[in-house]
């Protein structure tokens, strides 16, 4: 047999990842563009804010609701701080106790290679425990979505915004499926004058269902226990287009996805941007955990 | 490493009437904290005192101490400065009638 030395490096590579603890959980392509554990702080994780011009008014009510996500202990009233997997921390995104609101949090960065990018977390998600109750249906989605756009040199330059969510809960049906959105919501000038637009594209409308994509995930049994879920999504910043998702145990067909597209826009040139939304079902508060998110690149 | 610190908008634009209250806020990992309260608008009707309150669980919540008027004008702040909260702070305000403020409160954490 013969060993090429790409192939040595790339064994080295494995074993260097599989005995450090903190990586071994994760499968991260050869270049790690950025690892987050929450006990070392936010990692760049912040709010995402709405486009405005001259009177925060302007701004998308979608967008008004937003807040900061926090680093969490998941302390819960009954059973104190549950605590991630590797440390006490978690970053957590809470939405308002209305029902329909929703909550984000957003990293952004810019991309240097047109290639395959991984982006893996271990997630859970409960409703805030004002009840003595399951809860299970409390919380209706929780998701995550890329904003990438081409580079200013590229021809046909295009905007390109995956989204992929796990619908909970609709209307207190405990539906438990993965979705995609691939239809755009309108562009809105925001304020007065020129040049700022905005867009709810979290909105509810558009969603749709990924084939065999429905899936029971641990949500254990009251609203105070929680079980720590991965995920592992791979998109190609060269087609654009999605690659693969895999939950768990479960490899989801990404075949007929698309996401949402639009012309490039003129200030947003090579944008890698990565956000985690929450949305609850019901008048609590929606809680997404993120207890640790490794994004990796094959260049 | 750097200590963790952090600004966190924990309301924004947000129009304060009646019982009012930031969204709760999880600090636990911070050694002291600075709320700024800041009217984005000129307030109408008497502006209560805003009152800092910590609680053991996001859910039930008790007065820390920390108080300040709320802004009288357009633009002017306040700040409460706290130590000693344990895991969760939020501020809160109660306007009598048709009183009212909209405000961005900023919360600034340092581990």
């Amino acid at each position: 047999m013969t060993q090429t030395i790409e192939d040595m490096a790339e064994a080295m590579r494995l074993a260097m990842l599989r005995a450090d603890p903190k990586l071994s959980r994760f499968d991260p392509l050869q270049r790690i563009i950025s690892h987050d554990m929450f006990s070392e702080g936010h990692g760049g994780w912040s709010q995402l804010v709405g486009n405005y011009q001259g009177d925060l008014d302007t701004m998308l009510p979608g967008y008004a609701q937003h807040t900061s996500a926090m680093l969490s202990t998941l302390p819960h009233w009954d059973a104190g701080s549950h605590g991630g997997m590797g440390s006490s921390y978690a970053l957590k995104i809470a939405t308002r106790p209305r029902r329909g609101a929703q909550n984000a949090a957003i990293k952004r960065h810019t991309f240097r290679h047109r290639g395959k990018i991984r982006f893996e977390t271990y997630f859970t998600f409960k409703p805030e425990a004002t009840e003595l109750k399951l809860g299970e249906t409390d919380v209706r989605a929780v998701g995550f979505l890329f904003d990438l756009q081409s580079g200013d040199s590229d021809a046909g330059g295009e905007r390109v915004m995956p989204h992929i969510r796990f619908l909970n809960a609709l209307d207190g049906e405990h539906v438990q499926k993965w979705q995609f959105k691939r239809s755009n919501t309108e562009f809105q000038p925001v304020g007065e004058g020129d040049g700022v637009l905005s867009h709810y594209h979290l909105a509810p409308e558009g969603w749709e269902d990924l084939p065999g994509g429905r899936q029971r995930l641990c949500y254990n049994e009251i609203a105070t226990k929680i079980n720590w879920t991965y995920l592992c999504f791979d998109f190609d910043l060269d087609t654009m287009m999605p690659l693969a998702l895999r939950c768990n145990d479960r490899e989801l067909d990404v075949s007929g996805m698309d996401s949402i597209r639009m012309p490039a826009m003129k200030n947003l040139w090579c944008m890698l941007n990565f956000v985690f939304f929450a949305e609850t079902d019901t008048d609590k508060r929606a809680f997404l955990y993120v207890d640790s998110v490794c994004i990796s690149g094959d260049f | 490493m750097l200590p963790e610190n952090i600004t966190a908008i924990v309301a924004r634009n947000d129009r304060w009437t009646g019982s009012a209250a930031s969204e709760p806020h999880e600090a636990g990992w911070a050694r002291e904290a600075v709320f700024f309260v800041r009217a984005l608008k000129a307030p109408t009707g008497p502006q209560p005192v805003v009152r800092v309150e910590m609680s053991p669980d996001g859910m039930h919540w008790v007065a820390e101490g920390s108080e300040a008027p709320m802004p009288a004008r357009k633009d002017e702040i306040v700040a409460l400065r706290v130590r000693h909260f344990g895991g969760w702070l939020r501020i809160a305000a109660d306007f009598d009638g048709p009183a009212q403020s909209t405000v961005l409160v900023t919360l600034h954490l340092k581990a």
